[in-house]
């Protein structure tokens, strides 16, 4: 990596931060509020590709697990890692991978707009929802004991609420590409 | 506005080397696995919150740091409890309890630059490799903490020019540009490190 790309990393990395101290929003037609930082996940692997999405990610993690509290509402320290919901945290690096590998294959900067929405909404859904649901149910299911099933099935609840960032990182996707491309300079 | 968890004291988890600490926590969490006897996962709560109290830090603090994760382990529990037992609920009650207390009790005793000291030590065989150089670890580490207050206070500028045109403050129309102002700032501050020879290669 060059300076340039420890920088953006570090950036984006201190932008999934902010986002994380914001206050929930809240929309009227879902009850839980939405905290945006996931968002940030799905942000990182479409604005800056694969590998340095991962490693922002990655870098959010280090600061949770040294210490610091970066994770919404005020949490970090490892008590974080040591919870039931650790899985979706190991996710999140995962699935900006996976997310930045989609963005970066399919989205051309000479395509037609409606082409980079949908390769952007495709790779949120896939990287920010599929993949962290991945690791982080068979987690949760894990540490539930008996009630793995259950409680695999609640966390379904937070599904409505993703797709809806899932959106909201395709819009922003595609303006960032738009105003300011980082994606085609593959690192 | 980034100020770590740590609490400062002399207790016997405070003059612990850290990487002791992290051996003995993932110890402890494949024990406290490996048991599903309440006799032992009953004392073993109580001796992890008796640990994560004796660090020094106020119960009122102790608990507003763990409260958000012990709460998902209520849930679980509860889950365990309404499909299963009561057995069941609390065996699972008293080993993630304990795990996030003996956790917290380890953040609580161990400072940033200590952490930090470990990484930098653990990345070396990697650095070998050529995967990663732990000097641009602490570097990234060290911008994220300088530059969120300056994120966050580009995030208040931007909704207030909304408010000011009139304009509601929504999500897409401030990170948009929140994104874009921060992430051009990167070549003059990669320039700047590069001026400074931060990074020798």
């Amino acid at each position: 990596m060059t300076t340039r790309d420890i920088v953006l990393v570090a950036l984006f990395a201190a932008i999934i931060v902010v986002l994380g101290l914001l206050p929930p929003l809240t929309l009227g037609f879902i009850p839980v509020p939405i905290t945006a930082q996931t968002l940030g996940v799905m942000l990182a692997g479409c604005i800056l590709g694969a590998r340095r999405g991962a490693a922002a990610v990655l870098l959010v993690l280090l600061l949770v697990a040294i210490g610091l509290p970066v994770l919404s509402g005020g949490r970090g320290g490892l008590a974080v890692f040591a919870g039931p919901t650790a899985g979706y945290l190991v996710g999140w690096f995962f699935g900006a991978y996976v997310c930045g590998l989609i963005a970066e294959r399919f989205v051309r900067e000479d395509q037609p707009e409606l082409a980079q929405f949908l390769a952007f909404l495709a790779a949120s859904v896939a990287g920010g929802i599929a993949v962290v649901y991945l690791f982080g149910i068979p987690w949760l299911a894990y540490m539930s004991g008996k009630a793995f099933f259950e409680t695999a099935l609640a966390s379904m609840v937070f599904v409505p609420g993703d797709l809806i960032k899932a959106f909201v990182a395709m819009l922003a996707g595609r303006a960032v590409l738009a105003g300011y491309p980082l994606l085609p300079q593959r690192a | 506005m980034l100020n770590g968890l740590d609490i400062e004291g002399n207790s016997p988890l405070h003059r612990m080397p850290v990487r002791g600490k992290l051996i003995l926590l993932f110890a402890a969490a494949i024990g406290l696995f490996l048991v599903s006897d309440l006799r032992i996962l009953v004392p073993a709560l109580g001796l992890s919150a008796f640990l994560y109290l004796s660090t020094g830090i106020g119960f009122r603090e102790a608990l507003r740091r763990v409260r958000f994760v012990l709460f998902t382990v209520l849930l679980v529990a509860a889950a365990n409890y309404a499909f299963h037992s009561l057995h069941e609920a609390l065996v699972v009650l008293c080993r993630l309890s304990a795990l996030v207390l003996l956790a917290a009790a380890v953040t609580a005793t161990t400072s940033i630059s200590a952490f930090m000291d470990e990484i930098t030590r653990l990345l070396r065989p990697l650095e070998r490799f050529g995967f990663v150089r732990a000097a641009d670890v602490s570097l990234a580490v060290g911008l994220v903490i300088r530059f969120v207050p300056e994120i966050f206070a580009r995030y208040g500028e931007i909704a207030d020019a909304h408010r000011a045109r009139g304009l509601p403050v929504r999500p897409l129309t401030t990170l948009v540009p929140l994104i874009i102002l921060t992430l051009k700032d990167a070549d003059t501050i990669a320039m700047a490190i590069d001026a400074r020879g931060f990074r020798r290669h």
